[in-house]
């Protein structure tokens, strides 16, 4: 309580004279009064309101006038502030009270005359003349100027400057997330120039470092992640969008022109292809693929989110409140909500937005290369004329359609298609995994069928279950011993089980992979022929050439001799996948063959291998999968399920086999066609041609990025949704506008586009985004706005510290006078500049006690000390370890998770995959965004999930955070490796601690430091000399290789020296 | 409310209550035996910003066992047998014209009549359906609400209104709340912990980890889930070769550097860091602990049903009582697979083998420990269920009418409060909003609805929202 009336008295107190309407009466006025007595129309009570002088000293209906200017004791609001009881105002149950000291201020401005202002926010950005101060010793530039002032009246002088070390490192961490190397330091250090800081500015400023940190900020406020946000949360299509606003903040892109790139980058002339990327800003929102949801609804919870987006981000208003009702606070109504999300009204878009399937994500930009392109040319073309051979070759006339029927139905009817399953005689998992062959004994089996789980325990009939270890990568060698025959295809079921965490399918993941499947035959006393594949089909229905629905994971890449594509599923809820592999020429065994199937899982996508699984195979080279239902077995009444669902062909052709031509629907004619085409000899080679250019141009396209994207369609009617209430269609249709108290735009009666909108958010007659902008910005640089609420400048925002500095900056922003020559409007790095070079920023942040009247240090008479973001506490820990891989841009990546993280995400169900190699080290803006369960070493410290909207993040201070610096695996590793580095630097302790420190603090250890340190490391040091063991186990912790000629326990132990300097308060503090 | 308090919520920049309250105490001595939950809580009944009460508190502690998916109120709590003399008959139009359904929209209407029997049990005489009977044998200490509403139709948006009180992100959580207003009682675990199971029947819809968060309050208020697979708390446990007495060196060590600093800056976040991995310690030493049920008798596994480790419903109520013992303030059970768009008839059947014994289990352990008096155990889920049916004999999302069944800290026992109409569609009688829920979880916790409130974009944001909840008198002891 201390603290706050300090504060308030150096804020609000300065000049005793006059009360100011703004500065003294506005914000009482608005926490106490408006909420009944303001702009809200509906929620206004006793006629009576206060926001607008003309009604406050008019009399209501009761007769009673509120205010009468110059006569206190006449007005009605005075009487009743004073009053007691009942009459009392703020009434007791608004839980609000006014203090004496407010009481007297609104008595006060009544008996001065009751002048009203308008909301500072609400005026028009003008630039404040710069206060000349005498004494030039402190002015660097005019923020300066402007802070000094305030200073200079509070009788506050300002801390001393910050000694260079302490300088380089806050601004290095400030402009670019990283550390000042070494090297950077003593080139600083040794620099005598006096503009030795502004060159070291000007270095940061143009380094990607500095456009990765500026893009991990946006990334917040435009709630940019890598999945959709609601129910199964899958991943988006979106890095693409990330690098543009990396590439936007590298070139120093001016933010007019950023801003009209992100709302209405599609509707630009001539729009770019990186315009269309910039407009997936739009897109950017959560969306839900939960079956049942209403689409009206969630269009309502999509266009309302963008609303909100647009005005935090834009207008620092909190235009979101007017959703349901007139703002209650500031001059919104309800009307400008709906208004402004008619804006969006355009987006082509579905309220079910689905998260699979050729449709997923809706609208969609493919970024190809120029040798993508003509790749991609080449291949259509191709296929173009492939499909036409096809489709030429394939007629037939109907006669002998009806001969082929019928033998199919008798052949069919004789057992001739059906697939035989195996029981093999072996199995076994190359890398470490144990499989077991289930045949006679039963085993347990759960699965999911019509909504509910089944748990059905016969006998395995051939399946093979992998357990114990879980390799990333496994490979299994199942020996098969078929008896005689003659077999033309060899197929593999993949048994779908609750206990597989990948997606009921896999060890690991979201999806199983299958790199490749080879078969060989073994004759007795003869060397195994290696057998080959000659087409790849699996179970969808219809049987169309084209036979998966994710054409990234296409079956014949499971016989392409390629490792790295790979069959697979991802979603597959209730189905069992059936590969069938069709012999290159037919193979015929005796009693004493066997035939040897290998299954190759050799993604880089961690332990997406298959968990279950049986082998089959058939002597039709046609047969068809058998149906992919992963309950028929416990439907069949046939225990060893041999003969109702193995029959080879698919359920549609087999109900049209079974009707008269003339009585098959669709699905069923074009599915007996599409069989009659890939059974036809004949055709087999034009249709192998086929299914080979599908395949190449399924995994051309899926190597090519794609993004969402903005596409413009007639917009449908908005309509103002009463109490937000989606169902409610009974309120009135609105226009684009933007909110009218803030003018109107001139559109020459056409609708207004998102373009109108963006070119009136970075107008000169739109007072806010400047503002909004460099407040944002100041943060930054100082942990705390001129303004502290930096999602709303309006009424019950704070008002700012400094206003006409924040003018100032705002008016330099837009229109710099300053006289470097690159300079432009909207610079963004101009004012961040002039920011980090005033000499306010390059104070010491010591001294926090010193001076009881500002605390909290609003007037900045001292830098701040603050913790760094989440992405920066692990960014630091890498690059000093030596660990960082720094690449611009690209997919994003994902470190190691803790396992079981996800266990409680579904559709599909998943597990953690870690990246490999070099991903495992990249900057924490590049991590994997998973809204609903954000990485936890982001989440620790403070990174918002980006469901919503976010600026101006926390800075929390857990137990959580300790655990996670002192045993996260990441951090361990860097420890280690850090200490690695330090042993090849040199020989001595001392030498390496110095190196540690030099790197990790910028400084050298005191003595006391040195031999608290020591003491640690001569503790471990013997602890794991003894247990040498225990030191190889913290060693082994990562990716990276321990150098073989190294003593691990005297490794381990300056490792665990390392990981003490990593969880220092000072390692991750900016100050 | 302490104005200071939420000036540094706006402020972003939280100091731990560590840095006025705990000062630097020699790590050694945390280590020890920690005092009893029952002889720490004598001491004060609030360390949050709700200091003093609001009301004389009933409850100091929450359970809260959360039915994931939607639990059928129409075979749990809530008997209709004019539901079942309709049954295969079209749902009147009446009830159903103009409202929100889910995945039944456009479709015929058609009642589904209870699929399993009811059952009168204990001396209140309540209907439960008889797939319950260990519920059944604690009726009388528990008060089932029959007329709770919601109005979010789809899981994730239905869960995020019923653990926020908004469908708008980034509010917090009731348990955020309730350890914001009255703090922990215990600093050696977190005082809001989450457990989540699965269990058989019913799709297992995702439950986001924004359930409990802390939203715009600090995370440290967020609530720390406990997993049942890899480390129970995240990071918790050392690194490989590193034994405790390493780890708490390693501590003592980074302590006494940040001391240095500590002795010229004057910089509360360090004195709150240094508070923080003292803290961190005593969690990575007392939680092995919590986990270890091997000092539970057979009879009380038995009379859960737990396997200690399986993390089942069971073992996490089992849990639950341990870390109600413990101190922490607010614990949230998730139960998920209640999601019956199809077969509600066999799926409760699973639900109940593992939701029956252990919740009747932990209430009358609660009882026989003299802990249900101040602890309030709640049972309920996002939604419930449509009177109409769904596919083969499944039920809808049903959002107008459902059953909440509460026991201990303050809510009168042996008691039905509420109704809905003949076929369950619509909470008829007593509708009780879910602010209305929250507003009175919170009075029996001393805390006034209306006053728990931080200024977030000008608006004073609360857990019963900007309308507020009111207090269900009715069904207070």
């Amino acid at each position: 309580m201390v603290g706050l009336f300090a504060c308030v008295a150096v804020v609000a107190g300065q000049e005793p004279g006059r009360t100011s309407f703004n500065r003294d009466i506005r914000p009482i006025m608005s926490d106490t009064c408006f909420k009944c007595h303001g702009p809200d129309r509906n929620a206004r009570k006793a006629d009576m309101r206060l926001d607008v002088r003309e009604e406050a000293i008019k009399p209501t209906r009761g007769g009673r006038v509120p205010i009468v200017p110059g006569d206190p004791e006449s007005s009605e609001i005075v009487r009743r502030i004073f009053a007691d009881g009942a009459r009392m105002m703020p009434p007791a149950y608004s839980h609000k009270t006014l203090t004496a000291a407010q009481k007297d201020t609104i008595r006060r401005w009544v008996g001065e005359g009751a002048v009203y202002e308008g909301h500072w926010a609400y005026q028009p950005v003008t630039r404040p003349s710069v206060p000349a101060i005498a004494d030039t010793s402190r002015i660097r530039n005019p923020i300066d100027a402007f802070i000094q002032d305030r200073l200079r009246r509070e009788g506050l002088t300002s801390a001393p400057p910050a000694d260079k070390r302490t300088l380089l490192r806050r601004v290095s961490l400030d402009l670019t997330g990283l550390l000042p190397a070494p090297d950077e330091m003593r080139a600083f250090l040794a620099d005598p120039a006096p503009d030795a800081y502004e060159k070291a500015v000007d270095r940061l400023l143009s380094t990607r470092a500095y456009a990765e940190q500026r893009t991990m900020r946006w990334l917040d406020a435009v709630r940019y992640g890598d999945t959709a946000g609601f129910h199964g949360d899958n991943p988006i299509p979106a890095w693409p969008y990330r690098d543009y606003v990396l590439n936007a903040f590298l070139e120093n892109r001016p933010f007019d022109r950023f801003t009209r790139e992100q709302i209405a980058g599609d509707l630009l002339p001539r729009a770019t292809v990186e315009q269309r990327v910039a407009s997936a800003y739009n897109r950017l929102n959560r969306t839900s693929a939960e079956g049942g949801l209403q689409p009206k609804e969630y269009l309502a919870k999509y266009g309302a989110d963008r609303v909100r987006t647009v005005s935090t981000v834009w207008l620092g208003s909190t235009l979101g409140c007017a959703e349901c009702h007139d703002h209650k606070f500031d001059p919104f109504l309800s009307k400008d909500f709906y208004a402004m999300k008619a804006f969006f009204a355009d987006i082509q878009e579905t309220g079910l937005v689905p998260d699979r399937g050729a449709r997923a994500w809706g609208a969609q930009l493919a970024l190809p290369t120029d040798a993508q392109k003509a790749a991609l040319a080449d291949v259509d073309a191709k296929l173009a004329a492939a499909r036409a051979r096809l489709d030429a070759a394939s007629t037939m006339k109907p006669s002998d359609e009806e001969t082929w029927e019928n033998e199919l139905k008798d052949r069919w009817q004789a057992g001739a298609l059906a697939w035989t399953w195996q029981h093999p005689i072996a199995a076994r998992a190359v890398n470490g995994a144990t499989l077991t062959v289930y045949d006679q004994e039963a085993i347990e089996s759960n699965f999911y069928l019509d909504g509910s789980l089944k748990t059905d325990r016969k006998p395995g009939d051939g399946l093979v279950v992998a357990s114990g270890a879980n390799p990333d990568r496994e490979t299994y060698v199942v020996t098969l011993k078929p008896g005689p025959g003659d077999w033309n295809q060899v197929g593999l079921e993949v048994v779908q089980d609750e206990s597989l965490p990948g997606a009921r399918y896999a060890r690991g993941a979201d999806r199983f992979l299958l790199s490749e499947v080879e078969a060989e035959l073994v004759e007795p006393g003869q060397p195994p022929r290696r057998l080959s594949f000659a087409m790849a089909t699996v179970n969808d229905t219809p049987p169309a050439v084209s036979s998966t629905n994710d054409p990234s994971m296409p079956p014949p890449a499971a016989i392409d001799g390629n490792q790295k594509t790979a069959w697979g599923i991802r979603f597959g809820e209730a189905r069992n996948p059936f590969l069938a592999l069709r012999l290159s020429e037919p193979v015929r065994t005796t009693a004493d063959s066997t035939i040897v199937v290998t299954l190759r899982h050799e993604s880089d996508l961690r332990r997406a291998v298959i968990g279950r699984f049986r082998l089959a195979l058939a002597h039709d080279p046609f047969a068809w999968p058998p149906t992919g239902d992963a309950g028929r077995r416990l439907r069949s009444r046939d225990q060893s399920g041999k003969t109702t669902w193995a029959s080879g062909l698919s359920e549609d052709v087999m109900r049209a086999l079974r009707r008269p031509a003339e009585d098959r629907d669709q699905a069923e004619t074009a599915a007996l066609r599409d069989y009659l085409i890939l059974s036809n000899p004949a055709l087999t080679d034009l249709y192998q041609e086929v299914q080979r250019l599908e395949t190449e141009r399924g995994l051309l396209d899926a190597s090519i990025p794609h993004v969402v994207t903005t596409v413009a369609t007639e917009p449908p009617a908005t309509r103002i949704l009463p109490r937000a209430n989606w169902m409610d269609d009974s309120g009135p249709i609105v226009e684009p506008a933007i909110p009218r108290f803030l003018g109107a735009l001139d559109t020459k009666g056409e609708r207004a586009s998102r373009l109108d909108l963006a070119n009136w958010l970075v107008s000169s007659a739109n007072p806010l985004t400047a503002r909004t902008f460099v407040n944002r910005v100041w943060r930054e640089f100082f942990g705390i706005g001129l303004s502290r609420t930096l999602d709303d400048l309006g009424s019950q925002g704070e008002w700012p510290t400094h206003q006409e500095l924040l003018d100032w900056l705002a008016s330099e922003f837009m229109h710099p006078e300053g006289q470097r020559e690159s300079t432009h409007d909207w610079d963004v790095r101009h004012v961040i500049r002039l920011i980090v070079t005033s000499d306010t920023y390059r104070q010491s942040s010591r001294g926090i006690s010193r001076d009881d009247k500002d605390p909290e240090n609003r007037l900045f008479s001292r830098q701040n000390r603050f913790r760094i973001d989440a992405e920066n506490v692990r960014d630091i820990a890498l690059q000093v370890s030596g660990l960082l891989r720094e690449r611009f841009g690209g997919p994003s990546v994902n470190p190691p998770e803790p396992p079981g993280y996800l266990g409680a995400l579904n559709f599909p169900k998943r597990e953690y995959s870690a990246s490999h190699g070099d991903d495992l080290y990249r900057r924490g803006l590049y991590t994997t965004w998973q809204r609903t369960y954000l990485h936890p070493s982001l989440l620790n410290f403070d990174a918002p999930p980006r469901e919503e909207c976010m600026v101006g993040r926390g800075t929390s201070n857990t137990p959580l955070q300790a655990l996670d610096l002192l045993n996260d695996p990441i951090y361990v590793e860097a420890a280690r490796v850090f200490a690695q580095q330090a042993i090849a630097s040199g020989a001595s302790f001392n030498g390496q601690l110095e190196w540690i420190f030099d790197r990790a603090l910028n400084r050298a250890p005191t003595g006391e430091e040195r031999s608290i340190l020591r003491g640690l490391y001569d503790r471990n040091l013997k602890a794991f000399t003894a247990n040498v063991s225990s030191a190889r186990e913290l060693l082994a912790e990562g990716e990276t290789p321990v150098p073989p000629n190294v003593n691990p326990a005297r490794l381990a132990a300056l490792g665990m020296v390392a990981r003490a300097v990593l969880n220092l308060h000072e390692f991750i503090t900016r100050n | 409310m302490n104005e200071s308090l939420v000036r540094e919520i706006s402020r972003r920049t939280f100091l731990g209550r560590g840095a006025a309250g705990l000062g630097i105490v020699a790590l050694n001595s945390l280590i020890g035996p920690r005092l009893s939950a029952a002889a720490q809580t004598a001491a004060r009944p609030s360390n949050g910003v709700v200091n003093p009460l609001d009301f004389p508190p009933k409850a100091r502690r929450v359970i809260f066992l959360y039915q994931a998916g939607g639990p059928s109120h129409l075979e749990t709590f809530d008997y209709k047998p004019k539901l079942a003399d309709l049954n295969g008959t079209p749902m009147p139009e009446s009830l159903t014209r103009g409202q929100q359904i889910a995945q039944l929209q456009g479709q015929k209407l058609m009642c589904l009549g209870p699929t399993h029997g009811f059952k009168r049990f204990g001396d209140s005489g309540q209907d439960v359906c008889e797939l319950f009977p260990h519920i059944g044998g604690i009726i009388d200490e528990t008060c089932v609400v029959r007329s709770m509403w919601t109005e979010q139709i789809n899981h994730d948006p239905a869960h995020t209104f019923m653990n926020s009180g908004s469908i708008i992100t980034g509010r917090p959580s009731m348990g955020s709340w309730i350890l914001y207003g009255l703090g922990a009682e215990v600093d050696n675990l977190p005082g809001f912990v989450v457990l989540v199971s699965q269990g058989n029947g019913g799709q297992m819809q995702p439950i986001a980890a924004r359930q409990w968060s802390a939203g715009l309050l600090p995370s440290r208020f967020q609530g720390v889930r406990f997993n049942s697979v890899g480390d129970p708390v995240l990071y918790i446990r050392n690194p490989p070769g590193v034994t405790g007495e390493m780890q708490r060196d390693s501590i003592q060590t980074i302590t006494a550097l940040n001391e240095i600093g500590n002795r010229t800056l004057h910089d509360p976040e360090l004195q709150t860091r240094i508070a923080q991995y003292e803290m961190a310690f005593r969690m990575q030493t007392s939680v092995p602990g919590l986990l270890d049920m091997s000092s539970e008798p057979a009879h009380i596994l038995e009379m859960y049903g737990a396997k200690p480790g399986d993390g089942s419903f069971a073992s996490n109520c089992l849990l639950a009582r341990r870390l109600a013992e413990r101190g922490v303030r607010f614990i949230q059970l998730y139960h998920r697979d209640w999601d019956h768009h199809s077969d509600v008839r066999n799926n409760l059947v699973f639900k109940a083998q593992e939701v029956d014994k252990p919740t009747a289990a932990l209430i009358a352990d609660l009882k026989q420990r003299g802990m249900l008096d101040d602890t309030l155990v709640i049972w309920g889920g996002e939604f419930g269920r449509t009177p109409m049916s769904q596919g083969r004999g499944g039920r809808d999302h049903h959002i107008k009418g459902f059953s909440y069944m509460l026991a201990g800290g303050g809510i009168k026992k042996g008691f039905t409060y509420g109704a809905t109409d003949d076929l369950g569609y619509a909470a008829v009688e007593h509708p009780v909003s879910v602010h209305d829920f929250h507003a009175t979880m919170l009075y029996l916790l001393g805390i006034d609805a209306a006053k728990l409130a931080v200024k977030y974009q000008g608006l004073d944001v609360r857990l019963t929202g900007p309308e507020g909840g009111t207090v269900v008198r009715d069904i207070l002891a």
